[in-house]
């Protein structure tokens, strides 16, 4: 298995960035990439709050971008490649409530692969890394036999 | 008027909905409620916004997990004696089947209410209740009044 360099690696994040209706529509964006380990990052939007008494963002709203994200490192990891890994199990603990205003980051890695399983770990922030909102393990099943490329094979703008 | 100025006890169907139009994300994924013998049925329409893979299409798994995780928060809410608004500790969710362009349904059981900590199991599916497409466990601090 061919390792994915930052270059691959943000090509498809970009490209699921746009294809994928629901995280384009929340504006979901590559911050950064570091080796193994990514940052994505959902900017503050008022549709996503879910105490309007404080503004703070809706708790599901996290799980909804943990999941995302550590899906996306599974799909980038340099001992998996490209392929599409459903979610087995997704773990998430709410340590704090996310500040108004702030667009929240999140940040995800694989720290085991075997044949069938990818396991990742990611954690979510607003204002430092050090102070994580959220924390989540997820479990990923590997599917070899689907490629990446497929899909999006059927989606506009599709790259080869 | 807030969420926590509308919470009571047993709400019916409407009372749900109006709650559901105090959470600005619960309103943006279109979550509706519905009471049938006394059990809350939560309803999350089919909606290509909610998309997570364009081919099968099936929802992003991420807000079926979102959807879950406020069914179990509106629950919780609605089978307290004394009704606050509780705070998610911990959310850990199984994911089954994949969930296609379609409605999808989530059903909550209170596992236990103790003084500060309650458990919330959800089950969500499409075709069939017996057929689920996720499981997931809450756990919620119950702020004390």
């Amino acid at each position: 298995m061919r390792t994915l360099s930052v270059r691959d690696k943000t090509k498809i994040i970009s490209q699921m960035s746009d294809l994928i209706p629901h995280t384009h529509l929340q504006g979901i964006c590559l911050e950064s990439i570091n080796g193994e380990e990514l940052t994505l990052r959902l900017p503050y939007r008022k549709e996503l709050v879910g105490n309007l008494e404080t503004g703070a963002i809706y708790s599901g709203v996290l799980t909804m971008l943990l999941d995302h994200t550590l899906g996306t490192a599974s799909i980038c990891c340099d001992q998996i490649g490209a392929t599409i890994t459903p979610t087995l199990d997704l773990r998430i603990d709410h340590l704090a409530a996310a500040p108004a205003g702030k667009d929240i980051f999140a940040v995800a890695r694989v720290y085991k692969v075997t044949r069938r399983v990818a396991f990742t770990a990611g954690f979510a922030y607003c204002e430092s890394r050090d102070e994580p909102i959220a924390k989540a393990t997820g479990s990923w099943v590997l599917m070899p036999e689907l490629q990446f490329s497929e899909l999006f094979s059927a989606g506009p703008g599709a790259q080869q | 008027m807030t969420l926590s100025d509308l919470i009571h006890h047993e709400p019916d169907a409407q009372t749900l909905q109006r709650w559901i139009t105090k959470v600005p994300y619960a309103t943006y994924l279109g979550i509706k409620a519905e009471v049938h013998d006394n059990e809350i049925l939560f309803i999350l329409p089919e909606d290509k916004k909610l998309v997570g893979n364009p081919t099968l299409p099936a929802i992003h798994g991420g807000v079926v997990g979102a959807f879950m995780e406020q069914a179990a928060a509106f629950h919780l809410i609605a089978k307290m004696d004394n009704p606050v608004l509780p705070r998610i500790i911990d959310f850990s969710l199984d994911y089954l089947r994949p969930s296609r362009l379609r409605d999808t349904y989530a059903q909550c059981t209170l596992t236990r209410q103790g003084r500060f900590i309650a458990n919330v199991s959800v089950t969500a599916w499409q075709e069939q209740y017996d057929k689920p497409n996720a499981i997931a466990r809450a756990h919620f601090l119950i702020p004390e009044t």
